[in-house]
Parts: C-alpha cells; structure tokens; sequence
C-alpha cells in the first residue's frame, strides 16, 4: 500500500509485536451475519500448525460445483415487494486438465408473499414462486431480506440437486464452493469436499483463534468436527493457501469440510496438498488468494451462461 | 460442411460489412489466408483470415508467475489448463446478396469449399461454360482443399486491365518461378476467341530464362498441381532466344552456347539504322535538347541510308550505313569547320552539337559492340511474324547497361509500333522484365526507358501490349508502373520493405506470413478479388537457369575462325573445318562476320557454298608492306650528344 499515511503507525505495530497488515479495506474478510464462535471438539490436539507436505495430484478425475444467482427487484403490489432471481448450479469435471461440464440447472424464481403472488398469477407464468412467511408482519426492507435468504435456499437447494445429477453418473471427487452442511446428502457424501472461503463463522477463542488465524503457508490446523445436534458431522480444518503475512489474516484462509467418515479414511494431510496444488493456475479476480481455479471456472462458466440466456 | 467456429463481435470489435472476428476450437485448421464462409440471417459471407489472436483468461503476465510460485516447471504441471480463446479476424470477400450490404451476420462459419472459393473470389463471373476467360495461377490449400485459383484473361491481358508485377526477395526462384508458370498457363489456357498471343521474355540476369524450351524433371507434388490446374507439365515448344555477340563478333554473349541447342539461338544485331531511332535512350537529360534533336531528325531522315550530297564536304556523295561510314561523314564535318572555310555552324547545326551527338553515337557502337554492327548487316527479332504461342527471349544479361537500356528501348518501342499498326503476327504480346527497380526506379533519373515503361504501363493494354514486371523491392519502383498493374504478386519479402507505408493495408500476420513464405507461394491482388489470397503454384516445367547450364553447359568461347566453323556447323554438322579456313585465309574478320551473317541469315540448302561464294563477291585486302623508314643508329655509335 505504498503512500499511505499509516506506513508509520504499521511500523510501530510490527516494533510492538503485531502482524501489519496491507490488504485494502474494501477487499477484507468480513463477518456478515452469523459470527459463530462456539467451541468445537478438536481432534489433533493440541490445537496446532501442521504441515501438510508434498503437494500431491488428484489420481482421477475432479468435479467443481459452484452456483450462482442473479437477483433483481421487479417491484411492489401495494408496499409489498416483488424479488425476481435466476438460480443457476452447474459441475464441472476435469478430465486430462481440461474442464467440462457434466451437469447444470437453473431456475427462474419469484420471491414475495403469498397474496402477492396468487395476484400475479397470470403473469408469472414459467417462474416458479416462493412463498414468504405469512406470519410475519409485512415490511418492505425485512421482506427484501427474507426473500434474499429464500433466494439462498433455493439456491442452495439448486447445487444439492445438480451435484445429485453429476453423482448418477460420475463417483469422482466434487469440491464444492462453500459449506457441506447446507445438505445432509452433502454431509455424508464420502467423496465430496467444500471448500469455505468466507469465515463470518470462527470456531475458536483465543489461542486456538490466533493458531487458526495464524496458519503458515501450505499448513493445515488440527482437525475439529463441526455440526451435530441431529445433522451430520462434518470434520474441518484450516488450509492456508498463499501466505498471509503483509495482507490480512484472512489472506489465503479456507475451512476445508469433508464428512466425518471421509476423513476417518483419506488423510486430511493428504486432501490437503491436494488442494493445495489447486492453487496454480491463479484464479484471478474478487478472493483469489483463497480460490481455487476450478471454482473460478464454473463461477465464469454460470456468469457467461447468465448473460447468454 | 462442419462448424469450424462461429462469429462474435463486441461493441470494441464489431462486425463491419468488411470485416469480422469469429472463434474457433483450438485445433481449427485454419491459418492466416484461410477462406472461411459464415451463414447466418439469410445472407452468406466469405472471408479470408488475415490476422489471430490466442489467449487464456489470464489478467496480468504477474498472475502467472504467482499463480506458478515463481517456477515455470509448475505453471505445466498445474492441474488445470487455462481455457484458451483462437480468435480470428477476416476481411470479407463477397457477401451474398451483395445489397443491401450489412455487416456480417453472427453465424457458424465453416473452411470454404471448391465452390466457395470459386464465389468467394468471384471467378463465376468468368468461368462460364464455353466463355470462360479464366487462367489458372495456382491453387488456393488450405486444410487438405486444393480449390484451383484463375485470374481473368480481360483483367491480365487486357482490355478491361492489364499488366503483372512481381515482388519478392532475391534467390528464391519465385519470382521467375512464377512468371513462367503463368507465361505457359497462359499459353495452354488464353482462349483462342480472345485472339492470339507470344511472349518476349528481357533475361538480364545469368541464365534465369535461357533454357524455358527444355523439360524440367517434376516431383509427383508438382505433378498434382499441374493436373489440378487443369494443364499439361511442359515447357515452352516454340522459344527462340536471342543473344548479342561478344566483342569478337562471332561468339554468342549468352549462356545457351551448348551446340546441342544452337538451333534456337539467334544473334541479335544491329546496325546504325536500327540505332539512329533510339539515339534517345542514350542521351541523357542535360543532353536532351532541341538542337541535338535536330541533328539526329536530320541524320536520320537525310543521311542514313541515302546518298547524301554535301560538296562543302567532298566531291563525292555520302552513302552512310554503317558507323564507320558515319564517323567518315562527322569527320568531313569537322575538317570543312575547322579550316577558315566553315566558321562553328554546319548547315545551322552548331559545331559543339554535333561533336556531342558524334561521341554519343560513337559511344553506341564502342560500349555496345557485338550488338551494333559496323557492317551493316543487322539480325533482328520476327517483327511482322510473331507466332502465336511463342516466346521470344532476349539474352541481355551479359551486355553493357546502356546496350541493355537500348534493347528495352527499341523492342518495347518496335512491339508498340506493330501492334498499332496491328501487323505483328499476333494479338497480344506479354513483355517480361525483370529487375524493374534497375529500369524504372523510383528515384532515379528520368530515363528514357523509365518514360517507355510507364507508357507501357498506362497505354499498352489498350493496344495488346502486357507488361509482367518484377523486382525485389517493390518500394524502389516508380509508382505509376506498379500501380497500373492490375495482378499484383507477392513472393516472400524483405521485413525492412514490408515495414513500409505502402503495405500498411496488409495486416501484421499477413506481413509475418510474407516475410517467410515458402517457396513456389504467393499472394495475390486481382481486379476480381476483394482482397489478397494465397496460392500455391507448381514449379515450372521447364528447366531454371541453374538446371539449365548444369545439363547444357556453354560452349567455351573459340578463336574466331573456329568460332566460324561452329556456327556454320550448326547449319551443316558436315561442313569441314580446313575448307571454311581455306576459305577464311587472308579476309580480314569484318568481311567474314558479314559473309557468316549472311549465310546464317538466309539458311541455303549448301551453307558451305554460299559462304565461300559471299566472300568471293570481295576483294581480298593485302596488306601493304611496312614502309622502311631512316635506319636506326647503331647501338655502338659513340656520338656524345646522343640521348642514350
């Protein structure tokens, strides 16, 4: 950050013991909602730094699943809002370094309350409707809220389905964008990865906090299991892809999330170098120091389609 | 017809009615000078590839390096290949309907087929059944299609446009290469209702054009094209070369010399009529005056050839036909004026004007010996009996620049004269000269056959008379000859000429294509074509230059009573050498070469006798006995005065 007038403050920092940190405001990790900072029961202990070793090839094939949606407000009845979004999921496998796609879905929605929706009937023809609580009282901004989170179900629920497609015929490795947990399919698949690159969810206090946020390059933290409560366990760790030190603490971070069953039979070491090898080619644009190449190619391959059709 | 790609355009790189983009897989077979066709919209549009452009969704070169850590090794080992855009631009050749004319429809485009390229470069227009005026050039190739490529015979040979020009970089034999293949498609394929055709081949350089007559051995991939254009792999039947003689007189100044190929060589000779015409193109433009203008118009129409009374002079009339016999009459010039009698003007042509035109003429007859004769007997070209079909090569390569100058000046002029007055012997004439930028150079002085050219350049297709032009830098050549051609040729070029303004409508591929282009293509401008093509052409197949003198190597140059001998041998092989020596015995050499001339000239049935019966008409000359002058001194003499 060249020219900027706390190049000295940073300075003392790093005189005082602290990690000065370079990455523009407007490209930080933030929280969002969620924070999450309940504890976790951590299966490597103590809680640590470990290297993950030799970078290491996939041996088959390797799928990528990512969706995306396309959100708009079309208008109100009333003071009731309309939200209009194209949903869109797509898988694609890499095969002798090239990527395909093996799978997509997409879907047109319309967000808003039911009364709305049952007015607007004859003219939502080939969209498909979601209901708002009725329950709730009407307001313009929460309901555009609500339906925001609705879009996110639906989208969610759109990925499950297209990575249901891509399994009836191909039992390789998918790695997700984002959490396992949104699908208890998902949670148990054994041979499926998610890959969380935004952290408004931090498990740990402390010093287990300050190991996680401070995991070198090419190390993973100890394993911890997230989930429970009736859903699926999930096991997870730290990967820090690209060193952190001089940007943020977020810089290079992903949560890596298998099923519990999976990471009782494949190493977390070895899913690790693994991933890490997915670093080259750089995936450029918005969180590339935390993308992985696949997930940026499905991402484009959806924004492409979505402006095609 | 598989979907090789389709086009896109985008508000930075819009489809135009002239050009357009599209994308393709990687492994497309196309390359720069492909023809593609697009469909789309009702409309089909034919393109050909003039520039590519590949890359991946890489944002900045740093992204590479991060995103290998620096290692080159690791961005190949990287899981994942970036995708990788071919993209193309065109320049569209023809649109289908031609109006209302609209930019290129977004379409599937495919590689062009036989028919296509045929539309494409609109040769429907002149390939009709039963009038087809088409001659082949070559082959357009392109992802295994071999699609033949014809020019039209109006648009090459006149009279809708005319004229060839060649340009292309030295030592790669395409620039020749290339004008014979056309010479002989042209006389295999020119249609007989357009009239008839010869060509007269300039060789000005080594033995580039000596041997067009004798069979090349062709490989089978040349054979294909040949076949493919529809014509016969052979070399010119009917060729007749012409050849000064060297100083001597006697020996030929070419190197078709071998014996075995004697019958189709002739000598080229002229006297001082043939010269007087063309006194022209030796003066230069300090020189180019009315006065002297005057005294050639004078020469010419009073002197030469006539009996010219002059008592002032001498007694007796002049009868002059030779150069000695003008050197004879400027003499008696200059005598009359230099003695109280004469003053500094001659019949009121000033004494300096004739002194120069004097030593310009005579500088003719010194730096042009063995193509002017003194003896008056001239050999010249067929003019009145070209044969259609035929081809006429000048062998200039050896003679003086000003004797070159001089050949292209009065066969050019001489062509032009015939075929206004349309008394040839044929129709239309192709005029081949090679090294233009020597005659007609962009910045040069302004010559007389620099003027003959461009007049050729502008008015020859009007009359019959074509000019296939060529030169290494197209650059050096005057303008107005190099625009006035109507087929223009691009072999492999030099990267300093192609960096020039004059190229700059050809794209940076197309550039880079030229720069490296192999031998036997070329591209291709036609009044026909929208835009330049590359085509493919056979060798020609007839011996080259090399070829030529490695299987008929030149006669070594003989005395000239030997050199007497073969010549006349040519005529009868069983002439006996002692005999025309006998015969020969105390002539003096100038009366020889005339007997010779003449017995060649008119080929009897007994050479020998005609020879020996055209020296008797003469007198032998005896050569005086040297006068005996005051007997020297004796070396002993021990006079002290004397100088040594």
């Amino acid at each position: 950050m060249p020219g900027s007038p706390f190049d000295g403050l940073r300075r003392e920092l790093v005189a005082a013991g602290a990690h000065p940190a370079t990455t523009p405001w407007t490209e930080l990790t933030r929280a969002g909602s969620g924070r999450e900072t309940a504890s976790v029961e951590i299966l490597d202990l103590p809680f640590r730094h470990i290297p993950v070793g030799e970078l290491e090839a996939w041996d088959s094939a390797v799928a990528f699943l990512d969706g995306s949606q396309h959100v708009e407000l079309v208008g109100h009845v009333g003071t009731d809002p309309v939200v209009a979004a194209v949903i869109r999921a797509a898988v694609r496998e890499r095969a002798n370094r090239q990527l395909r796609v093996t799978a997509e879905l997409s879907r047109c929605v319309v967000v808003a309350r039911g009364s709305v929706l049952d007015r607007l009937a004859g003219v939502l023809t080939g969209h498909e409707r979601i209901n708002l609580d009725a329950s709730v009282p009407p307001h313009p901004l929460h309901d555009l809220d609500r339906a925001h989170a609705a879009i996110d179900r639906a989208r969610a629920a759109l990925e499950v389905a297209v990575s249901r497609l891509h399994r009836a015929a191909h039992d390789h490795w998918i790695i997700v964008d984002g959490t396992l947990a949104v699908s208890p399919e998902w949670a148990t698949d054994p041979r499926m990865i998610g890959v969380v690159k935004s952290h408004g969810a931090l498990p740990f206090e402390g010093a287990d906090l300050e190991t996680y946020l401070t995991l070198p390059t090419g190390h993973r933290s100890s394993a911890f299991v997230l989930g429970g409560g009736g859903r699926p366990e999930l096991h997870a760790w730290g990967l820090r892809l690209r060193a952190w030190e001089g940007h943020d603490l977020f810089h290079g971070l992903v949560r890596v999330e298998v099923a519990a069953r999976t990471a009782a039979d494949v190493a977390p070491d070895l899913l690790s170098g693994r991933l890490l090898a997915e670093r080259s080619p750089l995936a450029t644009g918005p969180r590339s120091d935390r993308m992985l190449y696949g997930i940026h190619d499905v991402g484009r391959y959806l924004r492409v389609r979505s402006a095609v059709t | 017809m598989t979907t090789l790609g389709r086009v896109v355009a985008t508000e930075l790189r819009p489809s135009t009615p002239h050009q357009f983009s599209f994308w393709t897989a990687r492994d497309a077979p196309l390359g720069i000078g492909s023809i593609v066709r697009v469909d789309g919209d009702e409309r089909v549009v034919y393109g050909v590839v003039t520039e590519a452009f590949a890359y991946s969704d890489l944002a900045r070169p740093l992204d590479a390096v991060i995103g290998a850590d620096g290692d080159p090794q690791r961005e190949a080992d990287a899981p994942t290949v970036r995708p990788e855009i071919r993209l193309w631009t065109a320049a569209v050749l023809r649109q289908i309907p031609e109006e209302p004319l609209q930019p290129v429809p977004f379409g599937g485009v495919t590689a062009a087929s036989d028919s296509d390229v045929r539309v494409a470069l609109r040769m429907d227009a002149f390939m009709q059944p039963e009038k087809s005026t088409g001659l082949p050039i070559g082959v357009y190739a392109a992802g295994g299609l071999s699609a033949p490529v014809l020019l039209d015979a109006d648009f090459l040979l006149g009279p809708e446009a005319a004229h060839l020009n060649i340009t292309g970089v030295s030592g790669l034999a395409t620039k020749t290469s290339a004008v014979t293949f056309m010479l002989s498609s042209i006389f295999q394929t020119f249609p007989a209702a357009k009239g008839s055709v010869a060509a007269v081949c300039f060789n000005v350089k080594g033995p580039d054009l000596c041997f067009l007559d004798q069979p090349a051995s062709l490989g089978e991939v040349d054979l294909a094209l040949w076949r493919r254009l529809g014509l016969d792999p052979a070399p010119f039947p009917d060729m007749t070369l012409y050849a000064p003689f060297k100083a001597d007189g006697v020996n030929l100044n070419t190197l078709r010399s071998n014996g075995a190929l004697a019958d189709t060589v002739q000598p080229l000779v002229w006297g001082l009529r043939e010269i007087l015409d063309y006194a022209e193109v030796v003066l230069n433009r300090d020189d180019i005056d009315a006065k002297a203008d005057a005294l050639i118009d004078f020469l010419a129409e009073r002197v030469v050839g006539k009996q010219f009374e002059a008592p002032e002079l001498r007694g007796a009339a002049f009868e002059v036909q030779s150069f000695a016999d003008l050197e004879e009459f400027f003499r008696a010039i200059f005598d009359h004026l230099e003695t109280s009698r004469g003053g500094e003007v001659w019949r009121t042509h000033h004494i300096a004007t004739i002194r120069k035109i004097r030593n310009r003429l005579g500088n003719i007859a010194t730096r042009s010996k063995g193509l002017v004769t003194d003896d008056g007997v001239a050999n010249d070209l067929p003019w009145g009996a070209f044969r259609d079909r035929s081809l006429t090569v000048i062998d200039i390569a050896g003679v003086d620049p000003l004797a070159q100058d001089l050949v292209f000046a009065r066969v050019i002029s001489r062509l032009r004269e015939h075929l206004e007055r349309r008394d040839l012997g044929v129709d239309h004439v192709v005029v081949f000269v090679d090294e233009l930028n020597k005659y007609a150079p962009a910045d040069g002085p302004d010559t007389y056959v620099r003027k003959m050219l461009l007049d050729l350049s502008e008015r020859g297709r009007y009359l019959g008379l074509v000019l296939f032009s060529a030169q290494q830098f197209r650059s050096q050549v005057v303008r107005r000859v190099t625009g006035n051609a109507g087929t223009t040729i691009y072999g492999r070029m030099d990267t300093d000429e192609l960096a020039l303004q004059a190229y700059s409508t050809l794209s940076p591929a197309v550039k880079a294509k030229l720069a490296a282009l192999p031998k036997g293509e070329l591209l291709l401008r036609h009044p026909h074509f929208t835009q330049p093509v590359f085509v493919r052409f056979p060798r020609p197949a007839a011996l080259s230059g090399r070829e030529g003198v490695e299987r008929f190597p030149p006669a070594p140059d003989l005395p000239f009573a030997d050199a007497v001998v073969r010549r006349l041998r040519a005529l009868t092989p069983s002439i006996v050498a002692d005999q025309v020596r006998a015969v020969m015995d105390g002539r003096p050499e100038a009366e020889v070469r005339r007997a010779l001339s003449a017995t060649v000239r008119r080929r009897p049935d007994d050479p020998f006798a005609f020879f020996r019966a055209w020296l008797r008409r003469t007198i032998p000359s005896e050569s005086p006995e040297p006068r005996r002058g005051i007997t020297p001194l004796a070396s002993d003499d021990d006079d002290p005065f004397a100088p040594y």
